[in-house]
């Protein structure tokens, strides 16, 4: 075990003293910042509900919206949306809250598909530049089998991630400190669910909103590092896993009339379609997505692990 | 001395349906310097990625210190040290961290234990630089010290040589020595080089299609009687060439001072003392070409060296 230990030290010390690896972290932390001034501007428009009289403020803003839906009505979704919205707060006698640290790093989950992105960088040159820079065999012949060698960089990976996420989480969850404060340790917020405004934990809400992702993140990852240890060659590996990360939907949608579509990866990585909406074919449930993501898991691991062990290391 | 550090047991390897490695067996001694050698394409690299188990082995087994690649790779494993073709190391990270790097991955290397090898192979200066901008010469002996790191008993050598200059070629060959002869290791050196390898190596093994067509002792190799090329030069050079034609019944071709024969190493010493009684001046005597190569050209049958 301590064996395996020093190889995940190899292995993150391999990885984090590339610059390559902070320009990942640099840059996302400059789209944090750049995005939380974005934010700001939106922060504003909640001061407004800051003083006593935030009743009033709200019936004042529903009356400007009718009145505007009677001049022009294109955006009517939105508009009747926010009266709805602002009804809620009123009938439930819920101050809207300012905008704040919380609702900053919920608002910005999407960020998470960069953290996926990076990932599968990670995951594509972890084999493969080890016989791009030839090192693979000096790593190869050591007392450690190619199992355990493989297996240790496969942690990489997912450390890597995690390590991002969290980087993610803590360091736009402090920025949004900084410009917006931050309400409470319990923040809430009200979001219409399925049809209907409820108020609803926004740390919830971010398990949720992140953790979902995470699927299509270890999927994608996973199938970055498979491809990455058939060729040995990682932008292969990046292109597919990106192609196929942008491309899962619109492929899914393109094939959406056959019944055997429902198996594709790319129908049931989007768990969401059980919390917030309905399955995209029937038949789908929680439980089939669930298996059928842990078969593709499991035969992505398996070739994973036949190419490297199996595989001579000849010339390059 | 004569114990078996590493042993070849009828080794072949098939790629597809062709059979690159034909039955290969050997073996080399503890304290032994083992020379490999072939043309192009002869399967040196094949056996030598089959010795540390970067390739399979299609059938029979090569031993280490009587553990089977095969079977018991880790047992096997940890007592080699190797550099399979050229040393490539991590070009982001210091030499240190390269042999940091490896030392984590094996039992038993000490912070002293590294900083011994790198006085060993006398990269101190340079051990904090980045390897990528290390010339080829600091990269060979940062892969030398990495296969030393865990004392293995059989050290694998591709072309140690490669790159580096004159004096980096005789301190890395007496080391190799030393290596083998006062630690006991032995060691396995596949090199382009024949006089390299014959002023290195103990014994001598020619590879070609995958065979093992010769094994030679170098010092018999040297003392054998063949006959060779030996340069003489001498004054006068046509009283010389006289004494050459009617005594010894050699053909001579001369240019200036210097005649060239081809006689057995045995006859030189009468030769010498013949030109002696006729007062003729003796400046230099060589072999040309070594009997090593000879052999090696002979056996080979074309000067398609690696």
């Amino acid at each position: 075990m301590s064996n395996f230990l020093q190889l995940l030290v190899n292995e993150q010390v391999k990885l984090y003293i590339r610059k390559s690896t902070w320009i990942m972290y640099i840059l996302l932390g400059v789209i944090v910042i750049g995005l939380a001034l974005l934010a700001s501007f939106e922060a504003e428009q909640t001061e407004k509900y800051q003083s006593d009289n935030w009743r009033q403020t709200l019936k004042d803003e529903n009356a400007e919206i009718k009145e505007q839906m009677k001049e022009d009505d294109i955006m009517h979704d939105f508009s009747t949306n926010q009266i709805e919205k602002n009804n809620f707060y009123l009938d439930n006698g819920i101050q809207p809250r300012s905008y704040d640290a919380w609702q900053f790093v919920l608002e910005h989950k999407f960020l998470l598909s960069l953290v996926s992105l990076f990932t599968i960088i990670v995951a594509s040159g972890i084999i493969a530049n080890e016989f791009k820079w030839g090192t693979i065999k000096l790593l190869l012949i050591r007392p450690i089998t190619r199992t355990t060698i493989l297996a240790s960089k496969y942690v990489s990976v997912l450390l890597f991630a995690l390590f991002t996420l969290l980087f993610l989480l803590i360091f736009s969850w402090l920025v949004g400190a900084l410009l917006f404060g931050v309400n409470g340790m319990d923040p809430q917020m009200v979001l219409n669910q399925t049809g209907e405004f409820t108020q609803v934990s926004i740390i919830n809400q971010m398990a949720e909103g992140y953790g979902l992702q995470l699927i299509t993140l270890v999927m994608m990852a996973t199938l970055a590092f498979m491809i990455s240890a058939i060729f040995r060659q990682s932008s292969l590996a990046i292109g597919i896993a990106i192609f196929l990360m942008l491309s899962g939907s619109p492929i899914v949608s393109f094939l959406s009339e056959y019944s055997w579509a429902k198996y594709i990866l790319f129908a049931n990585t989007n768990m969401d379609q059980y919390i917030n909406g309905s399955p995209l074919f029937e038949g789908m449930s929680l439980g089939f997505s669930i298996i059928v993501l842990a078969v593709y898991y499991v035969i992505f691991i398996a070739v994973t692990w036949t190419f490297f062990t199996k595989r001579d290391v000849a010339g390059h | 001395m004569s114990e078996t550090a590493m042993e070849l047991i009828d080794v072949k390897k098939n790629i597809g349906n062709k059979n690159i490695i034909n039955g290969l067996s050997f073996s080399i001694h503890k304290g032994e310097v083992f020379g490999f050698i072939g043309p192009n394409g002869a399967g040196k690299t094949t056996t030598i990625r089959m010795m540390v188990g970067l390739m399979k082995i299609t059938s029979g087994d090569v031993r280490i210190l009587g553990q089977s690649v095969k079977s018991d790779f880790k047992d096997a494993i940890s007592e080699v040290g190797a550099i399979v073709e050229n040393p490539e190391m991590y070009p982001f990270m210091t030499g240190w961290q390269n042999l940091k790097h490896y030392a984590r991955m094996m039992p038993g290397v000490t912070k002293e234990r590294i900083s011994e090898i790198v006085q060993l192979v006398g990269l101190e200066k340079p051990i904090n630089d980045k390897v990528g901008k290390y010339s080829l010469g600091m990269r060979q002996r940062l892969g030398i010290a990495q296969a030393l790191l865990h004392k293995p008993s059989v050290l694998i050598l591709d072309e140690p040589t490669n790159g580096l200059d004159p004096a980096g070629i005789r301190e890395i060959r007496q080391y190799i020595r030393k290596l083998a002869e006062q630690e006991h290791v032995a060691v396995i050196i596949s090199s382009h080089l024949l006089s390299e390898i014959e002023q290195m190596c103990d014994r001598i093994g020619l590879i070609k299609n995958g065979e093992m067509i010769a094994t030679q002792d170098v010092g018999a190799a040297t003392k054998q009687t063949t006959s060779s090329e030996v340069i003489i030069e001498a004054e006068p050079a046509n009283d010389a060439m006289e004494i050459l034609k009617n005594e010894f019944n050699l053909s001579v071709s001369s240019s200036g001072n210097t005649l060239t024969i081809q006689t057995q190493r045995d006859a030189i010493p009468s030769i010498v003392q013949t030109f002696v009684q006729h007062d003729i001046q003796l400046f230099q005597i060589s072999m040309t070409s070594s009997t090593l190569e000879d052999k090696f050209f002979e056996l080979i049958g074309e000067n398609t060296i690696e």
